[in-house]
């Protein structure tokens, strides 16, 4: 028998927010009863809709930064640009995360000298590339440059830049921008006495500018505290790059130019336009990837010793098999996105059926299935990635889990341990033979007991899954004991902490708090607490899908309007 | 923080101009300047000397530079198996620096001081106090930067200009973030794969005296640098202070690039000890682990070759980060986690922190053995070995384990084991080594962490 109930948490937060617009307490009531069967249900089904909701409330938008691109929107960008079959050589500038997010982290670092370096060096690979590969070249050449010289070479030069120009910095460029890269790259013709070779100089210029290694979305000079809407072009940059990951495309810096995104229902359109192509998975993997930190998969090493199933090649399954399962809930089925945390589907390759213990259900390749009802997986909590990732490279970690689950999970603020205390945990042996026994001191000691009595109990719930997430029933001989509590709610095992988790209120306005971090590439400030609280109430209308979320968070000024820079 | 004494003048003149006009526009390196950047359009290079002039000049002033090395390992030591017994002269190793014995007379053990910052982050606010002179900056959940450089870029502002490389950062733990910074949130990664090192330093752009030609491209790509530094100018204007500090930073960073491109096309200045090295051979995973001893050998013999060629005069070089969960060879844990969880006497622990030793002996070894001028490299060098934490177990940052390496010149006094009676400013050392690099510095560190004495007892 689970011992959770989804009554016994307090809704109080959407409940007061919804009391405060509506005064209707009984509608809420109607609300609170059966949350269970409301997957796929589509607003205007249920007793208040969005278009009930008054208007999100206008408030003063937290300050925008530079954001540097990353890593992958910096590969995305250059092969948008010049087609993908340019080779973007790795730059040696790492991705920093702040809050677990890349996109967070990117709005205050900056470029190093390595970085510098490695960045010039592959701007002139790239821009090699684009003038020597015929297929690139004519794509980049709006007219023809070999055999021409004089006036003509200039203005094809001076074309070719402003096309690619529009492309790298997502923006005209204006007149003087473009008369410095001119003369640059006939200044290089001249030198070398190729034009294509000088025009790569150009190419390479704008490929180390700031203009394209950072988003530069900036609030107009007169912005006042209300904020003021990006203009168009910077909102471009955002819609694309949060859908997208990617810049872009010529088709949106057109309703950029016209003037469509300026309107809230071009900016709507194009938000729907984009979030219906092909590439919303690549946008979609990326807030994941950064969401539960699947990107730390990339470097994990475990004992090999220790953990024979254990390789690079499973750690890809196992961060794939996360991102298709988000895939399908959100791109195919659309479904209420708290099933991530319980369902019995997932997607397996022969490499994680062996780790998980059941029947491979293909010979290559993933495919779904569904687990049986006695099977003692079901969620995120039990897929290979997330295990891994906390845990040691030899032991697991009650420690770890039930921090990923706090503040990953939850968005909940857990300080770091004080310095001064000694922290090793006694060896297995006599009667302490579970990490349970082990980690007991964490509890016992008052310096400790404070976070690792909200901490440690979660982890403990999933010991049965060791450092690589095969299910164990006994650690060191001894019966694992996973039964434990969640914020006052109790539960026995792996599968009922993962009832409990899906049931948190805290569990989809973490959500939402993540979605819009990644968004706006920052954390929020106070001032806008009823943004995202209008933003919690439309993700329980919306039956807690995450594609409607995307739009309506597009539609907020949390999105579309700029506060003043810090 | 380093903070310049206005009376002085540095020592060697090029750089003086550079300093006297930052001091100007900055009030003074500290002060209340977060960076010590090169200042916005303002050149390294001093405009009056040119062409032959320029590189006499140069190489006048360079024939035996003086170098800041540091060596760095994360996870802290383990007090009671680091200090020696014995003070003075009359020092013995303790266990853990047993693999330093054979360079007694090269080294100096400085004990019993403490970071003086308060330990507000485990494993953050020691080099934070130690490296930047004042407390990190903790933005919660873990994340944290420095306000201000740290002093291997503090001393590269200072010292480094005259190099192709400003300051170079190299890595052993593979994918490691290190602790270099060049001010908030600009972190310079270290150089953790000993192929890509070796491209940097000795790949297509070495050249050795009187070799090759000058390749017209290096020319033009300065003017597209030139371009790319028109458009930081004119975006600054439009942003917020905190964007222009950190465009700043990035403007630094392209500058440099650029004059990297300059000293290219000049002569490069012939060096006795300085002789390119073959390309060192991949290292494989042993069992599925990190070879890291075997990396860090690798990594030093570039780096003491890079400090040998004047590639650079300063130069980090980080064995593993804080909070590494690295899987040691012979480990049963990662290294942070063994550090917590290993109980006893944590002998594992002990055998990781005895590997840092033995890559810190052999790089030791290396500078020892290049000869330079009448002495050798080692000598010429101010070498800095240290941690994050005195021991990974408790995080405590009093009982510092600090090493010091090189006579710089003959600033520093070895072969003495120096241990303080009360718990003193940890900021001494940082000191002490600033001004043996002949930069003439009034004091080290803001608030608590600040000192305006060096400590006499490493002092020639």
């Amino acid at each position: 028998m689970l011992s959770f109930s989804p009554l016994r948490f307090p809704r109080l937060l959407i409940t007061t927010f919804l009391a405060l617009i509506f005064g209707l307490t009984g509608c809420l009531e109607a609300r609170r009863t059966p949350l269970e069967p409301q997957k796929n249900q589509s607003p205007g089904t249920s007793e208040i809709s969005l278009d009930d909701l008054p208007p999100p409330p206008q408030v003063s938008p937290g300050p925008t930064a530079l954001r540097r691109l990353t890593r992958a929107q910096y590969e995305r960008a250059l092969k948008a640009t010049f087609g993908d079959e340019v080779v973007v050589p790795t730059v040696s500038e790492p991705d920093i995360p702040q809050a677990g997010l890349f996109s967070v982290g990117a709005s205050s670092t900056t470029y190093s000298p390595r970085g510098v370096a490695s960045l010039e060096e592959a701007a002139f690979a790239v821009a090699q590339q684009v003038v020597s590969v015929e297929a690139l070249r004519a794509r980049a050449l709006p007219c023809e440059l070999e055999g021409v010289v004089g006036e003509e070479r200039s203005e094809c030069v001076r074309e070719a830049l402003a096309l690619n120009g529009l492309r790298l910095w997502r923006r005209p460029l204006s007149e003087e921008e473009l008369n410095r890269l001119l003369t640059l790259s006939l200044n290089a013709v001249e030198v070398l006495g190729g034009a294509l070779e000088g025009l790569s100089f150009g190419l390479a210029a704008m490929m180390q500018s700031p203009h394209f290694l950072y988003r530069v979305e900036l609030a107009s000079p007169n912005t006042g505290a209300e904020g003021e809407r990006f203009e168009p072009y910077a909102l471009a940059s955002r819609l694309s790059f949060f859908l997208w990951d990617s810049p872009p495309d010529d088709e949106l810096l057109e309703a950029a130019a016209s003037g469509e995104l300026s309107t809230q229902a071009g900016l709507k359109a194009q938000a729907e336009r984009l979030m219906s192509s092909p590439k919303l998975k690549v946008g979609l993997e990326q807030l994941f990837i950064e969401k539960l930190k699947l990107y730390k998969l990339n470097t994990l090493r475990k004992d090999p010793l220790l953990f024979d199933h254990f390789s690079p090649e499973l750690m890809r399954d196992a961060r794939e098999e996360t991102l298709r399962l988000i895939d399908y809930y959100v791109l195919e089925r659309d479904a209420d996105l708290r099933e991530l945390i319980t369902t019995r589907e997932r997607f397996l390759t022969p490499r994680l059926a062996a780790l998980y213990g059941v029947p491979a259900p293909t010979q290559e390749g993933f495919k779904r299935v569904t687990l049986p009802e006695n099977s003692p997986r079901s969620g995120l909590l039990s897929h290979a990635s997330l295990l891994n990732i906390n845990a040691h490279p030899a032991a697991s970690s009650a420690t770890l889990r039930g921090h990923f689950v706090r503040t990953v999970m939850l968005c909940q603020e857990i300080p770091p341990p004080p310095a001064g205390v000694n922290t090793a945990i006694p060896e297995a042996s006599g009667n302490t033979l579970t990490l349970r026994d082990r980690v007991a001191e964490h509890l016992e000691n008052p310096s400790c007991a404070g976070c690792h009595k909200l901490l440690d109990p979660i982890g403990l719930a999933l010991e049965n899954y060791d450092a690589i997430g095969r299910w164990r029933e006994r650690d060191n001989g001894a019966l694992i004991d996973a039964s434990g509590e969640l914020d006052g709610v109790s539960f026995e095992d792996p599968l009922s902490l993962s009832q409990v988790l899906r049931e948190h209120p805290e569990f989809t306005s973490c959500l939402v708090k993540s979605v819009a971090r990644y968004a706006t590439g920052r954390l929020s400030t106070d001032e806008e607490a009823p943004l995202l609280n209008d933003l919690n109430a439309r993700f329980e209308l919306l039956g807690y899908r995450l594609k409607p979320l995307l739009l309506e968070l597009v539609l907020s000024p949390l999105f579309y309007n700029a506060g003043a820079p810090q | 923080m380093i903070k310049l004494d206005p009376r002085s003048s540095l020592v060697s003149p090029l750089t003086s101009r550079l300093v006297s006009r930052r001091a100007a526009l900055r009030g003074l390196l500290g002060g209340a300047a977060v960076t010590v950047g090169l200042p916005w359009l303002e050149s390294l290079a001093p405009r009056g000397l040119k062409g032959n002039a320029l590189q006499q000049a140069r190489a006048q002033l360079t024939s035996s530079p003086k170098r800041f090395a540091m060596f760095f390992w994360g996870n802290g030591s383990q007090p009671e198996m680091w200090l020696p017994s014995g003070e003075g002269e009359g020092w013995s190793p303790s266990p853990l620096l047993e693999p330093l014995a054979h360079l007694r007379d090269d080294i100096a053990i400085v004990s019993g001081l403490e970071v003086k910052v308060g330990n507000l982050e485990a494993h953050i606010s020691g080099p934070a106090g130690l490296f930047t002179g004042q407390q990190a900056m903790i933005k919660g959940g873990g994340d944290w930067t420095f306000k201000g450089p740290t002093i291997d870029q503090q001393l590269a502002a200072l010292m480094g200009g005259d190099t192709l490389f400003r300051s170079l950062e190299v890595g052993v733990e593979p994918n490691m973030r290190g602790m270099s910074l060049n001010g908030p949130d600009s972190r310079n990664t270290p150089e953790s794969d000993p192929l890509a090192l070796y491209e940097r330093l000795f790949g297509a752009t070495f050249r050795e005296p009187g070799e090759g030609t000058i390749d017209p491209k290096l020319a033009l790509r300065q003017s597209a640098l030139d371009a790319v530094m028109e458009d930081m100018r004119s975006l600054k204007g439009r942003l917020g202070s905190n964007d222009q500090a950190r465009l700043d930073q990035h403007f630094t960073a392209v500058r440099d690039l650029e004059l990297r491109l300059a000293r290219l096309q000049e002569a490069p200045v012939a060096r006795e000890a300085c002789v390119k090295p073959a390309q060192p051979v991949e290292i494989p995973l042993l069992e599925g682990r990190v070879q890291i001893e075997e990396r860090a050998r690798v990594m030093a013999d570039l780096s003491a070759v890079a400090l040998a060629c004047d590639l650079t005069r300063v130069l980090s070089f980080w064995y593993c980060d804080p909070l590494s969960n690295l899987l040691h060879p012979n480990a049963t844990s990662g290294h942070h986690q063994l550090t917590h969880d290993e109980p006893g006497d944590q002998p594992q622990v002990t055998e990781i922190i005895m590997g840092a030793q033995r890559s810190l002996a052999y790089f030791i070894e290396r500078l020892r053995e290049i000869p330079e001028g009448e002495s050798t490299l080692l000598d010429q060098c101010a070498l800095l070995a240290t941690t994050d934490v005195s021991e990974g177990k408790t995080h405590q940052i009093d009982e510092y384990p600090i090493l010091i390496a090189g006579r710089a010149g003959g600033a520093l006094k070895m072969g003495h084991h120096y241990r303080s009676p009360t718990k003193e400013n940890a900021s001494h050392v940082a000191l002490s080594l600033t001004r043996a690099l002949g930069v003439p510095a009034a004091s080290y560190g803001l608030d608590e962490a600040f000192v305006d004495s060096g400590l006499s007892a490493v002092e020639a």
